[in-house]
C-alpha cells in the first residue's frame, strides 16, 4: 500500500514517495474491471481529467476519478479499492455524460465498490460503506428499513463520540414523533432472503446477509 | 536621368495607403500626404484606404496620364506583398514599371511603433528618402530565360520515387539519382505502415518497379551528384556513378554468384537489416531491390583486398556480368529543374547512454525492430531477441532524441504513430505485455487518433512519463535477468520500476549526415536544425530560395509517408509549372559590368555566392552571368574600381536615398537638390 486513505475531513494528503514494483501490481485488474463495467472502453481512457473537473465531489476525494481510472488500468488494485473516491461517488453521472471516450465511470465506481466489499478492502470505519452494509443487513433481516436503528448503528460503528452529540437531536426528533424505534417486519421474509441471496450469488458471493 | 524620360525633370506621384486601420491606426496618413505634397518634384500626393484595390491602382494609372507623372512612390505594406501589384499599375499608366519605389510603413512603421507622433515622423522620413531615390530610377527590362524540360530527382526514397513517377507520367524526362545500390529508402525497411497496417513493401515495390521500367525515367543507383552548375532552367549536373563491379546491363539478379562466393556464410553487417544480420561481400540488399542487380563491396571482398581470391563468383556467372575492373563513371546531364528528396537519418541512440543502447543486447532502435518483425527480416519475422529469448514484456520509449534540448529540440512527428504500430505488431507477434512511455501522444492525422484508441483497447500500457534510465541493476528477485525501466507514472503520481525483456527506443528523425554538403552543392538554405529550408513555411512549402530547386519529403523536416508523398507531388507540379511556362522572368536587379573600368583583378570571382562571375581570359575582364545573379550586391561592394554596378541599386539611387533620409524637416529647405 503506497496510498493511505483519509476520512472526509482531510482533503489534502501526503503520498509517500515510494517506488512501485511491477510484482506488486495486478496486471489483469484493468481488464477484469472493464469486463464488469461496460467493457473495453474503460481501457481507452486518455486521462483528460474531464471526469474529475465535472465531479461535484472530487475535491473531497483522496484521488480524483481520473487517477482512480489510471490506477485501475495499470493494475494498482489495492490502491484503487481503498480510495475514498469510490465511496464518495454520488452517482450523479456528470462524468459519464461528459467522458469523451464514453466510459461509464459511475458504473466503474460501483464495480470498484462491489470489488472492495468482496475483497474486504473498503475502509472499515468509513461512513458510506458502513451505512450501505447496515442498510442491507436491516432489510435482509426484516424486509423494512428502520431509519432510527440505521442511524444509531452508523454512528456507533463510525464515530461513537459524535453519537452522544447527535443523541440530543435524536431525542428531540423522537419526542416530536419524527423518529420511531419500532421495527416493521414483512411476512414471508424467507422469500425475500432467497431473492437477495440469488442476487448475491450472481455477484460471485456465497450468499447470506450482505457482509 | 534615364533615357525614357530624357532630361525632363522628375514629376513624382506620391500615394499613402491606410491599409484599413493597419497603418492609419498609428500613422497620421493625411499628414504624411500633406507633407509629401511639399517635397521637391512631387506633383500629386494622395491618401487612400486600400491602394492595392482596383480603384487604388486605377488612381495611379489615371494620375500618370492626367498629370504627366514619370515617377511613382507608394507608402504602404511590404514590397514582398504588393511591389508587383503597383509596378503593374505603373505600367498600365504607360510608364516603365521600374520608375517606382515602395515604402514599407506597415511592417516597418505602424506595426512596430506605439507612439502615433513618432510613427508619423518615421513615415515622413521614409517617404522623403523614397522621393529622393525614385528620381534616379532607370527604365529596366526584366529578363527571360528558357527552361530545359528535363528534371533531376535526387534521392530514391518514397518522396523521390513519387516525384519522379509524377513527372514521368506527365511526359517529362527524369533522371533519378540514388546513393544506395537500390531505391526504396527507409520505407523499404519498414514492416507495416500506420494506421492502416498495409505492408510497406507491398505498396512500395510496385512503384519501385514502375520507376525501373518507365521509359521516361533514367535510374542511376549507387550514384551521387558531385557538381551543380548553372541556374534555373539551365542546370548542368555532374553525377559520379560508383562501380558496383557488376554490369547493370548483363546482370539478371539470379544471385548464383552470391551463392558461389567463397564466404559460405554472411560475415559483414547487413545495412538493409540495420546490422541485425550478416551479408557476403557480394550481395543484393533485399529480394525486391531495384534494380535487381548484385553489388560487390570492395571494402570486404577478398579479391579487392588481396587479389588472391579464386573468384568463384566469376566462374559461376554465365552472363559474364562480373567485372572487377569496372571504374567510376562520371556523367554530365543538363536539366531545367531539380527536386531534392534526400531524406533523413535516424537519431543515434548511443548518444543517450542511460537508455543502454549498445550496452544491453536487448535494447533495440525502432528501425531495428521494423526489420525484426518483418517476414523477410533477419529472423524471418520471428521475434527472437539477440540473446535468443522471446520477449514476454516490452517497453517502448518515445521521444528518444526528440523534444530534448540536450539532443534535438523538435518533435519528430512520426515516432508516436510508429511506436503505436510497433506496439500492435509486437503484441500480435508475441502476446507480450507492451508498455509505451510517452510525453504526449501526437496522433494528428487522418485515422491516427482512432488507431491510438484501438491500441488503448488492446490493453497496451500507456504510461505518461519520460524514462529516466534502463538498467540491469536489480532491486528484487523478480527483476533478475530483466532490463528495468525507471519512470514516473505522472498520471498516478508514483515512480515505477518496470522489468522488461526488450526495450525499443523510438528514435527521432534528423537531417541526413551530409545535408550541409548537399545544401552547398545546390545552393539552398537550411533551417537552424539542419533540414532544408522552404521558401515560405506555409505558402511555398516545396520551393527553395534557389529558383528551380524544389524539396520534398523528410529532407525538409520530419514527415510520415502520406506527407512525403503529398509533398513530392507538390514539388513535381511546381517543377511542371516552370517547365510548361517555357521560360522564367527574372527580377532585373542584377549586377552589371562597366567594362572599361574593370581592371581584371578577379576580386569579385571568389566572393560571388552564386558563381555568377567568371573571368574572360581573352579580354582580361570579369564577365557576369545575369541569369545566375541574385542581386545580393556583394560584388558591387567588393569591386575596388567601382566597375560593377547593380540595377535598382545604383550608387546615385542609394546616395540620394540616404541624403533624403538625413535631410532635416521641413523638406522645402532642401528643395531642388535631387534632380
Amino acid at each position: 500500500m503506497i496510498f493511505r486513505h483519509t476520512d472526509l475531513t482531510r482533503t489534502t494528503k501526503t503520498v509517500p514517495r515510494l517506488i512501485k514494483f511491477e510484482e506488486e501490481l495486478d496486471l489483469g485488474f484493468g481488464e477484469e474491471i472493464a469486463a464488469k463495467a461496460y467493457g473495453q472502453k474503460l481501457l481507452s481512457c486518455i486521462q483528460c481529467g474531464t471526469c474529475s473537473a465535472t465531479c461535484p465531489l472530487s475535491h473531497y476525494m483522496d484521488f480524483t476519478p481520473r487517477r482512480v481510472i489510471a490506477m485501475v488500468r495499470e493494475g494498482f488494485r489495492d490502491e484503487a479499492l481503498s480510495t475514498t473516491t469510490i465511496w464518495l461517488c454520488a452517482s450523479c453521472y456528470s462524468c459519464t455524460t461528459q467522458c469523451p471516450r464514453n466510459i461509464h465511470i459511475t458504473d466503474v465506481m460501483y464495480t470498484l465498490k462491489r470489488e472492495a466489499i468482496l475483497r474486504g478492502r473498503y475502509p472499515k470505519r468509513y461512513p458510506i460503506p458502513v451505512l450501505a452494509r447496515n442498510f442491507f443487513q436491516g432489510v435482509f433481516r426484516t424486509g423494512r428499513n428502520s431509519e432510527a436503528r440505521l442511524i444509531i448503528k452508523l454512528y456507533l460503528q463510525t464515530n461513537p463520540l459524535d453519537a452522544l452529540r447527535q443523541a440530543v437531536v435524536g431525542m428531540k426528533l423522537f419526542l416530536m414523533g419524527r423518529m420511531s424505534l419500532r421495527q416493521d417486519r414483512i411476512r414471508k421474509i424467507d422469500q425475500l432472503q432467497a431473492l437477495l441471496n440469488a442476487v448475491d450469488s450472481g455477484n460471485g458471493k456465497k450468499g447470506g446477509a450482505g457482509k | 536621368m534615364s533615357k525614357s524620360n530624357g532630361n525632363r525633370p522628375a514629376r513624382i506621384g506620391f500615394y499613402v495607403c491606410h491599409c484599413g486601420h493597419n497603418i492609419s491606426g498609428t500613422v497620421d496618413v493625411a499628414a504624411v500626404a500633406r507633407y509629401a505634397q511639399a517635397l521637391p518634384h512631387v506633383v500629386v500626393s494622395r491618401e487612400y484606404k486600400y491602394m492595392c484595390s482596383d480603384p487604388g491602382q486605377e488612381r495611379i494609372a489615371q494620375d500618370i496620364r492626367e498629370h504627366a507623372l514619370n515617377r511613382i512612390v507608394v507608402a504602404s505594406c511590404s514590397p514582398l506583398l504588393h511591389e508587383h501589384t503597383f509596378r503593374t499599375a505603373v505600367e498600365k499608366g504607360g510608364l516603365n514599371p521600374f520608375f517606382f519605389q515602395m515604402v514599407n510603413i506597415r511592417e516597418n512603421v505602424s506595426w512596430v511603433n506605439e507612439s502615433p507622433e513618432e510613427a508619423t515622423e518615421k513615415a515622413m522620413d521614409l517617404a522623403r528618402a523614397a522621393v529622393h531615390r525614385v528620381a534616379f530610377h532607370k527604365a529596366l527590362e526584366p529578363k527571360r530565360v528558357p527552361i530545359l524540360p528535363d528534371v533531376l530527382v535526387v534521392g530514391g526514397g518514397i518522396a523521390g520515387i513519387h516525384a519522379a513517377l509524377t513527372l514521368a507520367n506527365a511526359g517529362r524526362k527524369v533522371v533519378l539519382v540514388e546513393r544506395e545500390p537500390t531505391i526504396g529508402g527507409h520505407m523499404a525497411m519498414f514492416d507495416k505502415t500506420f494506421p492502416t497496417l498495409d505492408c510497406a513493401a507491398c505498396i512500395l515495390t510496385p512503384k519501385m518497379s514502375q520507376v525501373k521500367n518507365h521509359p521516361n525515367i533514367t535510374l542511376w543507383t549507387y550514384s551521387e551528384v558531385s557538381k551543380v552548375e548553372g541556374y534555373v532552367g539551365n542546370y548542368t549536373i555532374t553525377v559520379r556513378r560508383k562501380p558496383r563491379y557488376i554490369s547493370e546491363k548483363l546482370c539478371v539478379g539470379c544471385m548464383e554468384c552470391i551463392e558461389a562466393c567463397i564466404y559460405k556464410e554472411g560475415k559483414f553487417p547487413d545495412e538493409f537489416n540495420a546490422g541485425l544480420s550478416r551479408r557476403k561481400p557480394i550481395y543484393i540488399p533485399f529480394p525486391q531491390a531495384t534494380p535487381q542487380v548484385v553489388v560487390i563491396d570492395p571494402q570486404t571482398c577478398i579479391e579487392f583486398k588481396t587479389g588472391k581470391c579464386k573468384k568463384s563468383c566469376l566462374e559461376k556467372c554465365d552472363r559474364d556480368a562480373i567485372d572487377f575492373s569496372q571504374k567510376e563513371v562520371v556523367e554530365e546531364i543538363r536539366v531545367g529543374t531539380v527536386i531534392l528528396a534526400t531524406g533523413y537519418k535516424t537519431f543515434d541512440a548511443g548518444r543517450l547512454p542511460h537508455y543502454g543502447y549498445g550496452k544491453y543486447d536487448n535494447v533495440y532502435t525502432s528501425l531495428e525492430v521494423e526489420r525484426l518483425v518483418n517476414a523477410s527480416g533477419p529472423t524471418g519475422g520471428e521475434l527472437i531477441l539477440r540473446d535468443g529469448r522471446r520477449p514476454k514484456t516490452v517497453g517502448i520509449i518515445h521521444c528518444v532524441g526528440s523534444r530534448d534540448r540536450n539532443t534535438n529540440r523538435w518533435c519528430s512527428r512520426t515516432c508516436c504513430m510508429y511506436s503505436l504500430k510497433l506496439a500492435h505488431l509486437l503484441k500480435e507477434h508475441t502476446d507480450a505485455e507492451v508498455y509505451n512511455f510517452y510525453i504526449d501522444i501526437r496522433a494528428a492525422g487522418k485515422s491516427y487518433e482512432e488507431f491510438y484508441d484501438k491500441l488503448l483497447e488492446e490493453n497496451v500500457h500507456f504510461i505518461r512519463g519520460r524514462v529516466a534510465e534502463v538498467t540491469d541493476w536489480t532491486a528484487r528477485p523478480s527483476e533478475e535477468g530483466k532490463l528495468v525501466i525507471r519512470v514516473e507514472d505522472t498520471m498516478i503520481g508514483v515512480v515505477r520500476r518496470i522489468p522488461v525483456d526488450m526495450v525499443v527506443l523510438a528514435v527521432g528523425m534528423e537531417p541526413q549526415f551530409d545535408a550541409q554538403e548537399v545544401r552547398r552543392l545546390f545552393n539552398i538554405s537550411c533551417s537552424t536544425e539542419g533540414f532544408f529550408l522552404e521558401r515560405h513555411p506555409k505558402l511555398a512549402p516545396v520551393d527553395t530560395f534557389t529558383d528551380g530547386v524544389f524539396i520534398a519529403g523528410a529532407c525538409q523536416g520530419p514527415k510520415d509517408i502520406p506527407d512525403s508523398v503529398a509533398q513530392a507531388g507538390a514539388a513535381a507540379s511546381q517543377a511542371l509549372v516552370l517547365i510548361d511556362s517555357g521560360s522564367i522572368e527574372l527580377e532585373p536587379n542584377t549586377a552589371y559590368l562597366v567594362e572599361e573600368d574593370c581592371s581584371g583583378c578577379k576580386s569579385c570571382l571568389t566572393i560571388c555566392p552564386y558563381h555568377a562571375i567568371s573571368h574572360d581570359e581573352a579580354r582580361k575582364k570579369a564577365s557576369i552571368n545575369e541569369a545566375l545573379c541574385k542581386g545580393c550586391g556583394t560584388c558591387t561592394a567588393t569591386c575596388p574600381s567601382g566597375a560593377i554596378r547593380q540595377n535598382l541599386f545604383e550608387d546615385e539611387e542609394i546616395y540620394s536615398e540616404i541624403r533624403g533620409l538625413l535631410t532635416p524637416m521641413p523638406a522645402e529647405a532642401q528643395g531642388g537638390e535631387s534632380c
